[in-house]
């Protein structure tokens, strides 16, 4: 059996985010990178197949971008995948999600994964495109957001969150890809001894032209903060003029006192 | 006549040889028992506590015969101090009339038992005797009738007692005896210098000589085989302590307070990375739990054990010992427990006060290295998130790194990156640069800096967490990671000094990174300004205000920084209320070994009951010197409900609100 867990380095949300020089993306200085949260979804989960098959399966895990991204792919691999593919791509961020889908479908195509295991977005981007456009490429089945999965005799159960809190529970027999939404596990903190056995793991490189065969369908025009819609205002002083203030803000600009 | 007495008499030399054979099967009976327990011992890893022979024994010395640790603690170890030096002198007592019945008499033909030595002799042991019963007396009141909380008493504690008290007054009846027959008649003028035994000696004096004599030979046979008993049961009862504690103090770690193995992560052929079993652990922390005993000492000044949470430093030690000796491959982790293992604040309360040189700090430590590097796991998912921001952020917050120098903005500090000269590098640390409330101590300490002239430089956005948290929490991994960055950083720009705000970070760089090559020295700020205020630097007007202080476990029992904080406040113009434990006594606020970013959900909060200690002083003011203390008491205000009643400041911004300049 072969599991292919897909991930994406993301800046950490809390960074200082600022346009690029094309205005088109964020600058990537000053920020700190990290795993795709979804992605940490996913990679638990294929590990925890793995741990259920008694280690039979093989986990490959596979991002796509410029050398930082090296740190995800070890990190998958402490966390428990056996390998990883890193699609060598210094320009990844200007790709669209249907140019990131035929990549990892090209990569896939010919390696007959069983189950493949993604994010349901991207933190950064968050298009939601990707994991369903690789399992339309590949023709795969797949379940989006899933929150809940078990493997039992050959076939998948998976649970699915749908609008309103509802669940939805689908069942389905591999090959078939799955998108990972919060809720689905607790990924775990990578252990030393794996951290060590992850540095001697294999980190297999492909050029990205190598695999890249699509033009982009959609193209990001522009990166900025939002416009400021006024600001808030404080008042300070002795608390009757304050009053005073605040009754005729709220008489000029409200109703409340109409 | 000269003074002296008849050794041997009523019993006859004849009783040499049995005397001595016994004796020998008591002292083969008491090595046997110890080294039968060897082999556990062995179990633990090997640890090298043999060398520095001097030094080791020369505390042990002081450790042993000046009994400074026991008698520490007034309750209880004054007894135990006046108790070990009565029975001291009797025993060596002994060995001089051993010495002179064997050896000189026979061997020599000298008496040193004579004359005015013998009067001194006598009268010191008659005094040392009845020391030794009265101490003896108050030890017995305070174990059966006082009954202090947490003192457990098992069988071995009324054998004991009973054993003790039979020798002391059997050797007593011994010499009344030979007094009532000898002396009080021959020498009245001889007798006063065994008061004791002249009063046990009137006792006697209505019965016949002959009866006397039956009965001083009962006793003395009954006094020897009593003491013979003593010996041998040594190694099987409590009373082990006198040789393993002793031994103990022989053991005890010489490097600097708080040093903890630096794992090398480099090595690969290690498996296992801190304790799963007993035999993870090193054999003196098994021999710890043999030299423990069981006085509570640790146990009372435990912060998590006096707000109720499943901890006893005391119990680790002796699950410690129990596991060893029952299951030495079973998980001692779950043993001992997950919760009481997080619980651990390291404030070293336990190993500052423990009589007996145990190192409870560093047992706990090894387990969580366990739990963190072999399991993942972490003491709830608020940790997990920390750890995380740690690792991709630099600080426990998980704000962008790169406004971790934003505190200092508009204020006069150099960037080390600019690559200009400075006096000091500030390593700010976490808090300071990030928390709200903490910036005021960076930015006072900044100014305070700038009165004095002082160029300060920062590391910026290039600083990263010390790593202090989580080296605690057990992570080695990630904290051998931020401290490479950070001393590679420090190295780079040719840092001649660093002064920290925080204990933490000052415990860490100046202690922890030497083991990964940082050689600069690492100063605290109290110590740093307490010199710049000596060397007329640094100038206050000093106003007059009630405070009282609160001395961080980091600064205080870690670091022996007591004096010179107070000195500090006192010269601002402060007039101390001393809290009842302070100095290296001290209360923990309850942030330290990593629990600062984790929640308090166990038993009730830390935090609150060192406010209220401060409370009780009446002082409307409580000055700490560390961002977590501050952290932990602003808190404490706000959730004791002690708003309005108690303020709480750094020390540094109480100096900065004094400057003249």
């Amino acid at each position: 059996m072969k599991v292919l867990v897909c991930i994406k380095q993301v800046p950490d949300m809390e960074s200082h985010f600022k346009p690029n020089g094309s205005g088109t993306w964020f600058s990537e200085s000053d920020l700190a990178w990290r795993m795709n949260e979804y992605d940490e979804y996913a990679v638990e989960q294929a590990v925890q197949v793995k741990e259920k098959l008694a280690s039979e399966p093989e986990l490959t895990v596979l991002s796509i971008g410029p050398d930082r991204i090296g740190e995800a792919l070890k990190k998958a691999m402490a966390m428990g995948c056996d390998r990883a593919v890193h699609v060598q791509d210094n320009d990844s961020a200007a790709k669209d999600p249907w140019q990131i889908a035929s990549i990892i479908a090209a990569y896939a195509k010919a390696q007959g994964f069983d189950l493949i295991f993604t994010g349901m977005q991207s933190q950064d981007r968050g298009s939601a495109q990707v994991g369903a456009i690789v399992a339309e490429l590949l023709e795969y089945a797949c379940v989006t957001t899933i929150v809940g999965f078990e493997f039992t005799g050959g076939a998948v159960t998976v649970k699915r969150e749908l609008e309103g809190g509802i669940k939805g529970v689908a069942r389905l027999k591999p090959p078939a890809l799955f998108t990972c939404q919060l809720g689905l596990n607790v990924p775990r903190y990578p252990t030393l001894p794996n951290i060590m056995k992850a540095k001697k793991k294999e980190i297999q490189t492909i050029a990205v032209a190598d695999l890249l065969r699509e033009e982009p369908l959609s193209a990001t025009t522009s990166f900025h903060a939002p416009a400021r819609k006024g600001g808030g205002v404080v008042l300070e002083g002795d608390v009757g003029p304050m009053v005073d203030q605040l009754l005729a803000i709220l008489r000029e600009k409200t109703s409340v006192l109409r | 006549m000269e003074a002296t007495r008849e050794i041997y008499w009523n019993i006859g030399h004849g009783v040499v040889l049995p005397m001595y054979l016994l004796s020998m099967v008591a002292v083969a009976a008491l090595a046997w028992g110890i080294w039968r327990r060897v082999p556990r011992y062995r179990l633990g890893k090997p640890l090298n506590r043999f060398d520095s022979y001097e030094e080791r024994v020369k505390r042990m010395i002081a450790d042993v015969f000046g009994q400074e640790k026991v008698a520490r603690v007034k309750d209880g170890g004054l007894f135990h101090a006046f108790f070990f030096w009565g029975f001291g002198l009797l025993f060596i007592g002994t060995m001089l009339v051993m010495i002179q019945a064997d050896f000189f008499t026979p061997l020599m033909r000298v008496n040193i038992l004579s004359g005015e030595f013998y009067k001194a002799f006598s009268l010191v042991l008659d005094g040392a005797g009845l020391l030794a019963i009265v101490m003896l007396a108050g030890l017995f009141a305070r174990r059966f009738f006082i009954r202090p909380e947490g003192l457990e008493t098992s069988a071995d504690d009324y054998r004991i007692h009973v054993l003790l008290f039979a020798i002391l007054i059997t050797g007593f009846l011994i010499e009344g005896a030979r007094m009532a027959v000898t002396e009080l008649r021959q020498d009245p003028g001889l007798a006063m210098f065994s008061p004791v035994g002249k009063l046990v000696a009137q006792l006697f004096t209505p019965y016949a000589e002959e009866n006397i004599r039956t009965a001083h030979r009962l006793l003395w046979w009954l006094h020897f085989v009593l003491v013979m008993g003593f010996i041998a049961a040594i190694p099987y009862t409590k009373l082990r302590h006198i040789f393993l504690t002793s031994a103990n103090a022989f053991f005890a770690p010489l490097e600097a307070k708080g040093t903890i193995a630096t794992i090398n992560l480099e090595d690969e052929s290690i498996e296992q990375f801190g304790a799963a079993t007993v035999k993870d652990l090193s054999w003196k922390d098994i021999f710890d739990a043999d030299a423990c005993t069981s006085c509570k000492r640790c146990q009372e000044r435990c912060p998590a054990y006096s707000t109720d949470k499943p901890l006893s430093p005391m119990k680790v030690v002796r699950q410690i010992g129990e596991q060893a000796e029952s299951a030495p491959d079973g998980n001692l982790v779950e043993t001992v427990g997950q919760d009481a293992i997080w619980s651990c604040t390291t404030c070293r309360a336990c190993q500052d006060i423990c009589p007996a040189n145990i190192e409870h700090v560093n047992k706990i430590l090894e387990m969580r290295r366990n739990l963190t590097l072999m399991e993942g796991a972490f003491p709830g998912d608020e940790v997990r998130t920390a750890v995380g921001n740690i690792e991709v952020n630099g600080n426990p917050f998980g704000l962008a790194f790169a406004a971790r120098g934003e505190w200092a903005d508009g204020l006069p500090v150099i960037g080390m990156e600019s690559g200009q000269e400075v006096d000091i590098l500030y390593f700010a640390g976490c808090y300071a640069s990030f928390d709200k409330r903490n910036r005021e101590i960076a930015k006072s300490f900044v100014r305070i800096c700038a009165a004095a002239g002082i160029r300060v430089g920062i590391l910026g956005k290039e600083e990263k967490c010390c790593g202090e948290p989580v080296r605690k929490l057990g992570n080695e991994y990630l904290y051998q990671m931020l401290a490479s960055g950070n001393i590679e950083l420090i190295k780079g720009y040719g840092v001649k000094r660093i002064v920290t705000t925080c204990p933490h970070c000052f415990n860490t760089l100046g202690r922890d990174y030497r083991d990964l090559g940082l050689e600069v020295p690492v100063e605290h700020y109290s110590t740093y300004l307490h010199r710049l205020l000596e060397s007329g630097r640094l100038e206050m007007s000093p106003d007059d205000f009630i405070f009282t202080y609160h001395d961080s476990c980091y600064l205080g029992r870690y670091m022996d920084i007591i004096d010179q904080p107070r000195e500090l406040l006192a010269k601002a113009g402060g007039r101390i209320r001393e809290m009842d434990r302070s100095g290296c006594d001290s209360f923990c606020c309850g942030a330290g070994g990593g629990r600062i970013v984790a929640e308090e959900k166990l038993g009730n909060r830390i935090n609150v009951a060192r406010v209220r200690m401060a409370r009780e002083t009446g002082a409307p003011l409580l000055v700490s010197n560390c961002p977590f203390c501050l952290t932990m008491f602003e808190d404490g205000v706000k959730t004791g409900g002690f708003e309005g009643e108690i303020m709480v400041r750094d020390l540094a911004e109480i100096v900065a609100a004094r400057l003249t300049v």
